[in-house]
C-alpha cells in the first residue's frame, strides 16, 4: 500500500520528496488544488470516502500520516 | 472630498478610535492604533529614505518602495507607512522564486526594500545592494524617540480624547489625488512580470463603488482570503478605512481544510467575503457540502467571487447552504483597479449555468470595440474596453507595454480620453448585461491569477536541456499543461521550473515528447496537443 500511495503522491507533485517531508500542509508545500486531486485519487484507489472532517493538516502532513488515515478509513 | 487613502483613516479613527481595524491570528488592532502605527513607521521611513541613499535617483515625485514581508496585519501598515512617508508601495511576495522577486526588483530599478528579519534573507541571496529597511529597525527608531509599545495604548486613548486636535495624518506635501499609491504586479508574456501602478483616486474611486454594491458598512467583518500582494487584497485593506468596518486575515492553510475555514468565519463572525472562485470550488470540491447542515456558516451574507468563471453547479452549492446570502460576480483587470463590472446572483444558480459579468461600476466606462476600432452592435462579440477614473496609470517603466494598452479611445475623436484594452471580449445582452467570451491570446486566468501561457515557455526553454516546449491549459480541470522536447526528465523540468516561477505557475502536468506536432507551416499543432491533455 506505501508503494502505491507514494506513486499517486508523485504523480500529483513529482518535485516533492514524500519520503523525506513531515510537514506538508504546515509548511504550504502541498496547494488546495494538490489536496483536491489527492483526495479524489486516494478515494478511487484504497475504495474509501476521505470526509471534510478529515482534511486536517496531521492527517495530510507526511507520506505516514496518509497511510494511517487510509488504513483507518477501510478498517471502518 | 478626500483626495488620499490616509484621509479616510484620518476620519475613521477620529469616528472610533477603540474600534478593531486589522486583525489576524497573532494580533488585533484598533483604527488609532492603525493611525498611530503608520504615522511613528512612516516618520522614521521617511527620515531613514531623506538621509539614505534610497529611491532611483529620478524626478519622479512619487518614487516606489517594495514591500517583502510575510501575511499579517504589520504588512498592511507597512504598506500605509510607505504612502505616509510620501511614497507608493510595491508588495513583493517574499516566498516567491528568487529569479521573479529579481525581476521585479529590476523593474522596480533599485528602489529600497522595506521587509524584516524573518524575510531578508532572499535580498541577501539575490546580493540586492539598494536601501533596505528592516521593520525591526523603524520599531527600535521609533523607542528611541520614546515612543515605546507599553506607551502606545496610553498616548492612543489621549489621542482619542483629543480627536481632531492635529494629530491626524494630513499630508501636505503636496499630494495630489492623482499620485500612485501602489504597483501591483502581474505576469507579463515577455517572462517579466508587469508592474501595473495605480493612483490615489481610482482605487478610491473603486472601494467606493464596491462599498456601495456590496453595501459594505461599520457593522461588517471582512474575511480577506487574497494574499496581500495581489490586487484583490485592496478591498479588505481599504474598506475598513473607508467604512470603519474590520478585516480579519484568515490563515493561508484554513482555505485547504473547510472544517477549519468555516468554523473560523463562524467564529470571528465573518459577514463579508470578496474570494477568488477558487477558494469556493475548492471547500466545494473536497464535500464540504456533502452532508446537508454539516458545516455551518451563520453571519456571512455578503459574498463577491471574481478572478475567473465560478462554476454554475460550486455557487448552486453555497446558494443552498447560504439561502440569505447575496452573491456577487464581479469581473475586471488590475488595471482597472480590482474590477470594473459586477452582476448580482438573482436566482438559483443552474449547474451548468455560465453567470454574466454584468453592468459597469459607477464611474466605470465598459464598451465592447471591433477589430475595425468601432463600436460592435449590441449582441455581437468585441474586445472589451475600460474608461473613467479607475484606470491605472500604466506599466512602470515599461512605456512601450504602456502605450499599447492604454490608448486613445478611437470612439472620441473630439479630446484625449484613455481607455484600457482588456484583450478579453464579451457581449452585452438584450437586457444589457455583458457576457465574458474569453480572450484570443494565450492569457488564462488560473486559481484567481492571471498567467500568461507563453511566460511558462519562456522560463522552461531557459533551462539547458530543454528543446521546444508549449503550455496549454485545461480549465475544466484547471489544469496547466507542458509539452517538451530535450533531454531533462519531467520531474527535472518541474524542479527547474519551481526555482524561477510561483507555484500556481508551475505546470501540474509535464510530459516529455519525441517531436512536437507540427502544422505544415512548422508552428506547434496545439489542436493535437490538446488531443494529448487527458
Amino acid at each position: 500500500m506505501r508503494e502505491e500511495l507514494l506513486e499517486i503522491l508523485q504523480d500529483v507533485r513529482p518535485d516533492v520528496d514524500f519520503e523525506k517531508e513531515q510537514k506538508l500542509i504546515g509548511d504550504g508545500i502541498l496547494e488546495s488544488f494538490d489536496i483536491i486531486s489527492l483526495v479524489s485519487e486516494l478515494n478511487d484507489a484504497f475504495d474509501i470516502e476521505i470526509t471534510p472532517r478529515e482534511l486536517k493538516p496531521e492527517n495530510f502532513n507526511s507520506l505516514d500520516a496518509m497511510l494511517a488515515l487510509i488504513q483507518r478509513l477501510q478498517e471502518e | 472630498m478626500q483626495s488620499n487613502v490616509l484621509e479616510w483613516l484620518d476620519r475613521t479613527a477620529d469616528r472610533q478610535a477603540e474600534k478593531i481595524c486589522y486583525r489576524d491570528d497573532r494580533e488585533s488592532i484598533t483604527f488609532a492604533e492603525a493611525r498611530q502605527e503608520v504615522r511613528r513607521m512612516g516618520e522614521a521611513l521617511a527620515e531613514r529614505l531623506e538621509s539614505g541613499s534610497g529611491g532611483d535617483g529620478s524626478a519622479l515625485e512619487v518614487s516606489p518602495v517594495a514591500v517583502m514581508l510575510g501575511r499579517s496585519v504589520r504588512t498592511i501598515l507597512g504598506y500605509l507607512a510607505v504612502v505616509y512617508a510620501g511614497h507608493c508601495y510595491a508588495p513583493v511576495d517574499a516566498a516567491l522564486p528568487a529569479e521573479r522577486i529579481r525581476s521585479m526588483l529590476d523593474t522596480l530599478r533599485g528602489a529600497p526594500v522595506l521587509t524584516d528579519r524573518e524575510h531578508a534573507g532572499v535580498l541577501r541571496q539575490l546580493g540586492f545592494t539598494g536601501t533596505v529597511l528592516l521593520m525591526e529597525e523603524l520599531a527600535a527608531g521609533c523607542e528611541k524617540a520614546g515612543c515605546k509599545e507599553a506607551n502606545i495604548k496610553e498616548a492612543n486613548s489621549k489621542e482619542a480624547e483629543a480627536a481632531g486636535g492635529g494629530t491626524g495624518l494630513s499630508l501636505a506635501r503636496g499630494r495630489s489625488a492623482s499620485d500612485p499609491l501602489y504597483i501591483i504586479f502581474t505576469s507579463g508574456s515577455t517572462g517579466r512580470p508587469k508592474g501595473v501602478i495605480t493612483a490615489h483616486a481610482s482605487l478610491m474611486n473603486y472601494i467606493e463603488a464596491y462599498r456601495e454594491v456590496m453595501n459594505i458598512g461599520a457593522d461588517d467583518i471582512l474575511g480577506n482570503q487574497s494574499p496581500l500582494d495581489y490586487i484583490a487584497a485592496i478591498r479588505d485593506i481599504y474598506l475598513p478605512l473607508l467604512t470603519g468596518c474590520s478585516s480579519y486575515l484568515i490563515p493561508r492553510e484554513y482555505f485547504m481544510e473547510p472544517e477549519r475555514l468555516f468554523d473560523c468565519l463562524e467564529k470571528n463572525r465573518v459577514t463579508a467575503v470578496g474570494w477568488s472562485v477558487s477558494a469556493f470550488t475548492v471547500p466545494a470540491a473536497l464535500g464540504a457540502f456533502a452532508e446537508p447542515g454539516g458545516l455551518r456558516l451563520s453571519a456571512l451574507r455578503k459574498i463577491c467571487f471574481s478572478g475567473s468563471v465560478m462554476p454554475g453547479r460550486v455557487l448552486r452549492l453555497w446558494q443552498t447552504a447560504l439561502p440569505w446570502a447575496r452573491f456577487v460576480n464581479q469581473y475586471g483587470p488590475t488595471e482597472a483597479t480590482a474590477s470594473c463590472t459586477y452582476y448580482p446572483v438573482d436566482h438559483p444558480a443552474g449547474e451548468d449555468e455560465t453567470l454574466p459579468i454584468g453592468v459597469p461600476y459607477r464611474n466605470y466606462r465598459v464598451f465592447l470595440l471591433g477589430e475595425d476600432g468601432r463600436a460592435v452592435p449590441q449582441g455581437e462579440e468585441g474586445e472589451i474596453c475600460v474608461g473613467g477614473p479607475v484606470l491605472a496609470l500604466g506599466y512602470y517603466n515599461d512605456p512601450d507595454r504602456t502605450a499599447r494598452d492604454f490608448i486613445q479611445n478611437p470612439l472620441n475623436r473630439s479630446f484625449f480620453e484613455r481607455i484600457y484594452r482588456t484583450g478579453d471580449y464579451g457581449v452585452f445582452r438584450a437586457d444589457g448585461m455583458l457576457e465574458f467570451h474569453g480572450r484570443r491570446d494565450r492569457q488564462i486566468k488560473h486559481m484567481g491569477h492571471r498567467v500568461e501561457l507563453d511566460e511558462i515557455e519562456t522560463a522552461a526553454m531557459k533551462r539547458d536541456g530543454v528543446g521546444e516546449c508549449a503550455a496549454l491549459y485545461q480549465p475544466d480541470k484547471e489544469i496547466i499543461y507542458l509539452f517538451y522536447t530535450g533531454s531533462l526528465s519531467p520531474r527535472e523540468v518541474i524542479l527547474g521550473l519551481r526555482e524561477s516561477l510561483p507555484g500556481f505557475m508551475v505546470p501540474r502536468r509535464v510530459k516529455q515528447l519525441g517531436a512536437l506536432p507540427k502544422l505544415p507551416n512548422g508552428k506547434t499543432d496545439m489542436a493535437a496537443l490538446r488531443e494529448r491533455m487527458r
